[in-house]
């Protein structure tokens, strides 16, 4: 039967340079704690050859259109003064705005109430006098929006052929960056879809386009010089 | 204990990203702590930050010029292809843009950008566990994006070391991964993980004494013993 040193093993437990050092001369005559204390240096010796290296021609000009997206994304407001507002202070407009909401309901109740003489129950009179307001005004909105998309969209048709096969890495730039847009302007798309008067969706898929817009028109400015 | 920020805030130390490949070949326990820390060129990390605050291209530029190598193959290491470590990498970099205007400078901006991508990486790992139904999750993480056939040549510890590393508890592996493989000082390493200098060598040590256990017991032994 074959006998083991343990003594390598043991200095390998501890934390001890002393202990690593004992193990060293120890190892001088004994071929199994050698063989440890080899393995142990050579881990060191193997551990840089790890280190991956790989070229990604494509991803900075990926990593600069989503952040181009993400600049277009945040309201103006935000953009002009973005470090000096904390983040709480972006909601401190919740309960003004709450407040509000309830103020107006109040007055409209009271105007309710009193157009009735305080006899009668709500019989949805304030709805009744210009039911068609909000809805007419979404009509308005999205007529102009589907006037606004065809502009751009006739805009796309005139870059398309410097998009589909792009000739420099600034174009495959403009390319990531309007298929970024895309993808985005469809992703608010089906959210407005599913709530179609929410304005605020309406002015994030407005800044889109406009971005959309401005990377066009520096396309085709760049396509010309 | 460490002081949180202290040194940290005054030494740029991750700007030197030429510094040797081999850094760690010295190291028999855990090596000297301040290889070469040397600042790089390029941008001064106030000018960096507040590009990087007003989404400025430029600065993002500068930031992947300095850190996007060592960043893919530090997400390479821990995600195990190169398609998910150039996600992260993609994901980390948006949280920069993100959260540079909450930054407020307590470890140098290097330091930060390490700490976003390995948390980057964590969430990714923390997701493929929730989600385990994706085939190629089952390969251990080689297949797509495995390094050219020279590299396991040159080493052949390697592709053993890589195995193993799986085994290991992830703080030991992104320890090992940092110091042995990628070059960072306890230092940087313990800014990266917030934890302090000590436990950082500390972990390095378990690192390396659990994969010496799992190397031996699967029959990988030193050059000396053959």
């Amino acid at each position: 039967m074959t006998r083991h040193c343990t003594r390598g093993q043991d200095a390998l437990q501890r934390n001890d340079p002393s202990a690593m050092e004992r193990l060293r001369v120890h190892a001088a005559r004994c071929a199994e704690c050698a063989g440890r204390l080899a393995l142990w240096d050579e881990i060191s010796g193997a551990a840089p050859s790890l280190r991956r290296e790989w070229e990604s021609p494509g991803l900075f000009p990926k990593i600069a259109a989503a952040i181009e997206v993400e600049r277009a994304r945040r309201p103006p407001a935000e953009q002009a003064r973005p470090f000096l507002m904390p983040a709480a202070s972006r909601f401190r407009w919740i309960p003004l705005a709450a407040a509000a909401a309830l103020f107006v309901v109040a007055m409209a109740g009271l105007q309710v109430f009193r157009n009735s003489g305080g006899r009668e129950p709500l019989v949805n009179a304030a709805s009744t006098s210009n039911p068609l307001l909000t809805d007419r005004s979404l009509e308005d909105v999205e007529i102009a929006e589907a006037n606004y998309v065809r502009s751009i969209e006739r805009l796309s048709v005139l870059a398309r052929p410097r998009i589909e096969s792009p000739t420099t890495p600034l174009f495959v730039n403009y390319r990531e960056k309007l298929q970024l847009l895309d993808s985005a302007i469809v992703e608010i798309r089906a959210q407005i879809d599913a709530n179609r008067f929410n304005s605020h969706l309406r002015r994030e898929l407005l800044a889109m386009y406009q971005e959309k817009q401005r990377t066009l028109q520096e396309l085709m400015k760049e396509a010309r010089s | 204990m460490r002081a949180k920020g202290s040194a940290l805030t005054r030494v740029p130390v991750l700007e030197n990203v030429s510094r040797s490949p081999h850094p760690a070949k010295e190291a028999l326990l855990d090596g000297p702590d301040e290889k070469d820390d040397v600042s790089g060129p390029g941008a001064p990390e106030g000018d960096l930050l507040s590009g990087c605050r007003t989404g400025d291209v430029r600065a993002f530029e500068k930031l992947y010029e300095l850190h996007g190598a060592r960043m893919k193959s530090v997400a390479r290491n821990l995600l195990g292809r190169e398609s998910e470590a150039e996600d992260a990498v993609q994901e980390a970099f948006l949280k920069i843009y993100r959260g540079a205007a909450s930054f407020r400078g307590s470890a140098t901006i290097s330091t930060w950008v390490y700490r976003i991508l390995v948390n980057t990486c964590y969430d990714q790992l923390r997701k493929r566990r929730r989600h385990p139904e994706d085939p190629l999750d089952a390969s251990g993480g080689e297949g797509e994006g495995t390094l050219p056939p020279a590299s396991a040549s040159d080493h052949p510890l390697r592709l053993a070391i890589e195995q193993s590393l799986s085994r290991l508890a992830p703080r030991q592996k992104t320890v090992f991964l940092l110091f042995a493989v990628e070059g960072f000082s306890h230092r940087e390493i313990a800014g990266v993980l917030d934890v302090s200098e000590g436990a950082s060598r500390a972990l390095l040590f378990e690192a390396k004494r659990r994969l010496q256990d799992l190397l031996w017991t699967s029959g990988v032994r030193g050059r000396a013993s053959a």
